[in-house]
């Protein structure tokens, strides 16, 4: 042997090891790490989402309320958009040069090869004077979007609007991206999973440039868009607009509700604006406006406001005393004005005539029969039990709980009980010390829209339907709280002579609300003056009280029952019923032949100013 | 009986030359993939590059039936003249004009020519015939009795005493150095492994292992800062690499002193000493080459690799989308022009036809492709070192390490690039990589070496 013969085995070895790393490496690259499979896709697969088009949404007689309408977005490709007259080009896209520089250079920084958007929005007559100038500026061209629209510009509060997803809500739920519209408020924001559809993904592959070379696998991960499911309102959209044009000019709130079904056919507050205001480009400026107004357009008084009820509640107090056994339907209280004012009446000699002449004295003894039953020695006592039952009553109409309808909104007014009491005085009480809440004023607080409801469980005799918007969704059952009877405390059978007070309310001479008559109507309600005080700068006034009506007609088989809630206007019978009245003959006889009540109600301005309030 | 064709063909070892068609082949077929073009679907279209790659084969066979008509002598007793033909040409193309900041080419119309993938065929040869000549290569002096990087120490006695084989080495990588192409004057250094075959001081290889350490370390902190221990002293990081060497010294001179017998110990001293300043000399050396020499792009690609730098869509964006590439090929790989990455098409990655087809092929053809093409081409290295070991004539030995030598470099730095264990260095993978100087130049390597090799029984009669 040579001396460095063995040398080749080293050399050999170097040239196995070697190749032995290699092995090694690529194992670990290719089967090992899936790092570089996702940067692989990264690099070289481009997803293109399709967006479906959002349902629609009709109103109970299947008029579109909410539809789509095309709108074009103008992008540009930085690297064909060569000899652009740039000036021409801002005069017809109708933006400023400075704009139109800005959104240049950043289209240029993101790609030159990759589109990039100039102008958001333009609406579809906007468009259809630049799409034919447009072939004159290469590279810029356009990519159509839907957006809500809102042909009959009505129920804004209920419908609410959409606005693009912040991180919050691309954070709870993961189908979001950057970019995305989202119901926001209302009908929009409750039903938003069944309108909005699935996207769609389409896989592109795309070369060095971002320019894509062709599908994906033959589109094999492709997925289709989903349309969003179209749904039915119980809104009746003629009602609700001629409820908004009732009360054009004044602040407040209307909820109808059919009785039997629990179905809104209308909700109202005012003022309201036109929902076409909060869509697309000027949504940000609108929105701005009228936040700031001192009216609040934007509060939803039909539900997310609570009011003390007033006399209305004084159904309630009949009703719970009759199911008690405290007082017979012809029981008598005198109108002893020492236990609180009252205007002159005759004497209620039953409880449908206490309801008709609404009077104070004789709802504060019959509801001081609900709680001092004598059921304990101590008055104190006796007055804590009393009133927990007299609240589980009240709750069982609505009054103070969630009605669950499907709006989102957490006022739920409220129904004080001995908890709450102990709570919030500072002594002892019995019910001489809180006995206003036997005729609607002081701790009971109640929105429009329990009202509403108060008035249908009155209407049925003794239960309502959880009041709900959904009447159909698409391939959907609606859910079963929106079918299911839910009984007060109150057997039908103690209603009739409450009913009876109501009809004499509209019906009869004396009655609060005879402006409430609808002629070949029975229709039964029940006024209330709600007295309203305000803290402006450190100082208690008493403003212009709230007038407030609750009705349902006809007496017999009733189809609809309503809340009419006006502020700082009067007494309840001036305003409230009247309006009522309108939207009750409306929508029973579908049309209004008392057109001198219908232009008393339209020329009245009850928006209040400073010599509203009056001084305590 | 026997006709001179049977006598020609007697001996070819028919496995390698079956070795050289499949890598050929399976080469072609991945350029195909790369730049398919529908537009031109035709194999033999000679506006693609598998088109020009099959005119470069054929061409590269012709070459192959020249020399496998030739007498063998002739190889031998020109191989000098070969080699200064190919030097003169490499000092010619220093005249043209510079194509991406090179000297490196003469242009034919579209064609072009690099001689210096001829220059490794000239080089080749001539060490063969000079080491044949000399019978072996002469040891310095004190190489074998050193040790480590003492070694060293016998560069230059070596480079004194084997004056000619220095020059036959050193004038194509000073050539190269002028173009510049870094790329194949590392080439060049491969045939180091053909000296260290030769009997040359066979630490070098240990040498070389050791300073690539250092060197690394040396890049790795070239221009960081740390604070000394205890102390608020703030030095550079090629300070510590010297402390570091400091305090080895230190233990080295006391292990010396306390467990080498004292008769020895001179000799240790000296090797110790020797190895320190050769580590400092190496440590200013590769900062120095590093910071002056290297140009910008060179040394962001060392960077890249040391993970100093990290911009995979800037200036790590060839090496990024080689590995994406490579890396989403899986197990069973994509498919036959099925890459997504790696394809003419695409774009994605750069030059995937030429240094980066190994992409192409392992996007393709997955882990399991990979597996086989890297068992394939260290069957063939091997299968190279068998066939020298096999000879008598030291000339054909010390060519088919040569051969052996350039293969297995250009085979360690495009792979090794291609999946970030080497820094970006643009030379083509052999038989593989398209382009019409490399694919002549390694066939010429490859037929010469299967011609001396068939005549193994008859060379010393």
């Amino acid at each position: 042997m040579k001396p460095n013969d063995d040398r080749k085995y080293v050399i050999a070895l170097i040239f196995v090891l070697i190749p032995l790393i290699f092995v090694v490496k690529l194992f670990y690259m290719q089967v090992v790490d899936d790092k570089w499979k996702d940067r692989a896709a990264q690099i070289s697969e481009n997803r293109i989402l399709t967006y479906p088009s959002r349902g629609i949404v009709y109103d109970r007689n299947n008029v579109k309320i909410i539809s789509n309408e095309i709108y074009y977005d103008i992008h540009v490709i930085p690297k064909m958009a060569i000899g652009i007259d740039s000036v021409a080009l801002v005069n017809l896209l109708g933006i400023t040069m400075a704009d139109y520089t800005a959104k240049m250079n950043i289209a240029r920084a993101f790609s030159m090869r990759k589109p990039s958007e100039i102008v958001r929005q333009i609406p579809p007559n906007e468009f259809s004077l630049i799409a034919p100038e447009l072939y004159k500026y290469p590279g810029f061209f356009e990519v159509a979007r839907t957006l809500r629209v809102y042909p009959k510009k009505i129920a804004a509060h209920a419908l609410g609007y959409m606005n693009e997803a912040n991180l919050d809500d691309i954070k709870k739920d993961g189908y979001y991206q950057p970019g995305d519209y989202i119901g926001r408020t209302g009908i929009e924001k409750m039903y938003e999973k069944q309108l909005r559809g699935k996207r769609g993904v389409k896989y592109y592959l795309q070369d060095a440039m971002g320019v894509s070379t062709g599908k994906y696998e033959d589109g094999k991960y492709d997925t289709l868009a989903i349309q969003g499911k179209n749904i039915t309102l119980t809104i009746d959209a003629e009602l609700q607009a001629y409820g908004e044009k009732l009360m054009q000019n004044k602040l407040g709130s209307i909820v109808a509700i059919e009785p039997s079904t629990g179905e809104i056919l209308a909700m109202i507050s005012a003022p309201t604006y036109d929902p076409n205001l909060l869509v697309g480009r000027h949504l940000g400026n609108n929105y701005g406006k009228l936040q700031e107004d001192t009216l609040l357009p934007l509060q939803n008084r039909s539900m997310n406001s609570a009011y003390m009820p007033g006399s209305i509640f004084k159904t309630v107090m009949a009703l719970i005393a009759l199911q008690e056994g405290v007082v017979t339907e012809n029981a008598s209280f005198p109108c002893n004005k020492e236990l609180a004012g009252c205007h002159d009446h005759p004497m209620a000699q039953n409880i449908s005539d206490g309801v008709k002449f609404s009077c104070n004295p004789y709802f504060i003894q019959l509801t001081r029969r609900i709680i001092q039953q004598r059921k304990d020695r101590s008055i104190f006592k006796d007055a804590a039990i009393g009133i927990d039952l007299w609240a589980k009553y009240v709750r069982s109409f609505g009054i103070g709980v969630d009605l669950k309808i499907d709006y989102p909104t957490n006022v739920h007014g409220n129904v004080p009980d001995a908890a709450y009491y102990n709570e919030h005085l500072k002594f002892r009480w019995a019910f001489s010390t809180v006995q206003s809440i036997a005729i609607g004023q002081g701790e009971v607080l109640i929105t429009p829209l329990q009202m509403a409801n108060l008035a249908a469980a009155i209407a049925n005799r003794g239960y309502f339907v959880a009041p709900h918007f959904i009447k159909k969704i698409e391939g959907e059952k609606i859910p079963e709280i929106y079918t299911k009877k839910q009984k007060t405390m109150v057997d039908a059978a103690y209603f009739e002579p409450v009913i009876d007070g109501m009809w004499r309310v509209v019906h009869e001479p004396g009655g609060t609300a005879q402006r409430a008559r609808v002629d070949s109507l029975h229709v039964c309600g029940k006024t209330g003056t709600v007295e309203n005080f305000k803290k402006i700068s450190g100082r208690v006034y008493q403003l212009t009280d709230h007038s407030n009506f609750m009705a349902f007609a006809p007496r017999n088989n009733p189809q609809i029952a309503i809340s009419v809630f006006i502020e700082n206007a009067g007494f309840g019978g001036t305003w409230a019923a009247p309006i009522a009245s309108l939207l009750i003959e409306k929508y029973i006889n579908g049309e209004v032949l008392d057109t001198a009540k219908e232009n008393y109600i339209l020329n009245a301005n009850l928006i209040p100013d400073a010599s509203d309030i009056i001084r305590k | 009986m026997r006709g001179p064709e049977n006598k020609i063909f007697a001996h070819v070892d028919w496995t390698f030359l079956a070795l050289y068609f499949i890598l050929v082949i399976l080469g072609i077929s991945t350029i195909y993939s790369a730049v398919y073009d529908p537009d031109h679907p035709s194999l033999f279209d000679l506006d693609t590059e598998h088109g020009k790659q099959i005119m470069w084969l054929g061409i590269s066979l012709f070459l192959g039936t020249i020399i496998f008509f030739l007498e063998s002598n002739f190889i031998r007793k020109y191989a000098y003249w070969i080699y200064g033909t190919t030097m003169l040409l490499l000092v010619a193309v220093l005249f043209t004009s510079p194509i991406h900041g090179a000297r490196s080419w003469f242009g034919f119309g579209s064609l072009g020519i690099q001689p210096s993938e001829f220059a490794k065929i000239g080089v080749a040869l001539a060490l063969a015939k000079f080491i044949d000549q000399n019978n072996a290569v002469k040891e310095g002096k004190s190489a074998n009795k050193n040790q480590g990087l003492a070694t060293l120490w016998g560069v230059i006695p070596f480079i004194a005493k084997n004056r000619e084989t220095a020059l036959i080495i050193g004038i194509p990588c000073a050539l190269v150095l002028l173009q510049p192409d870094a790329g194949t004057f590392i080439v060049f250094t491969s045939f180091l492994l053909v000296l260290y075959r030769e009997g040359y001081a066979g630490n070098i290889l240990l040498f070389l292992v050791v300073a690539l350490i250092i060197a690394t370390i040396t890049l790795l902190v070239a221009d960081t800062n740390f604070m000394l221990l205890f102390t608020k002293i703030k030095l550079s990081g090629k300070a510590g690499i010297l402390i570091v060497l400091g305090v080895l010294t230190s233990i080295f001179l006391l292990v010396i002193r306390n467990f080498v017998l004292k008769r020895n110990r001179k000799g240790a001293y000296r090797a110790l000493i020797g190895s320190v300043l050769v580590a400092v000399a190496l440590v200013y050396t590769v900062e120095g080459a590093y910071t002056n020499i290297l140009r910008s792009h060179q040394k962001e690609r060392i960077d890249l690799l040391l993970g100093k730098i990290d911009d995979p869509d800037g200036k790590g964006y060839n090496i990024n989308r080689a590995k994406a590439a490579i890396g989403s090929g899986g197990f069973l790989g994509k498919g036959y022009q099925a890459a997504t990455l790696a394809n003419s098409s695409q774009k994605h990655v750069p030059m995937q036809s030429t240094d980066f087809i190994f992409c192409t092929w392992s996007e393709e053809r997955g882990f399991v492709g990979s597996f086989v093409f890297i068992v394939l081409y260290t069957f063939m290295l091997l299968k190279m070192i068998v066939i020298g070991e096999r000879q008598r004539s030291v000339f054909t030995r010390v060519y088919a390490y040569c051969v052996a030598s350039i293969f297995f470099y250009h085979f360690m730095i495009n792979i090794g690039m291609a999946i970030g264990l080497a820094p970006v260095i643009g030379i083509p993978l052999p038989f593989f990589s398209y382009g019409g100087s490399s694919m002549m130049s390694f066939s010429v390597l490859f037929f010469i070496l299967l011609k001396l090799d068939s005549e193994r029984k008859v060379v010393l009669q």
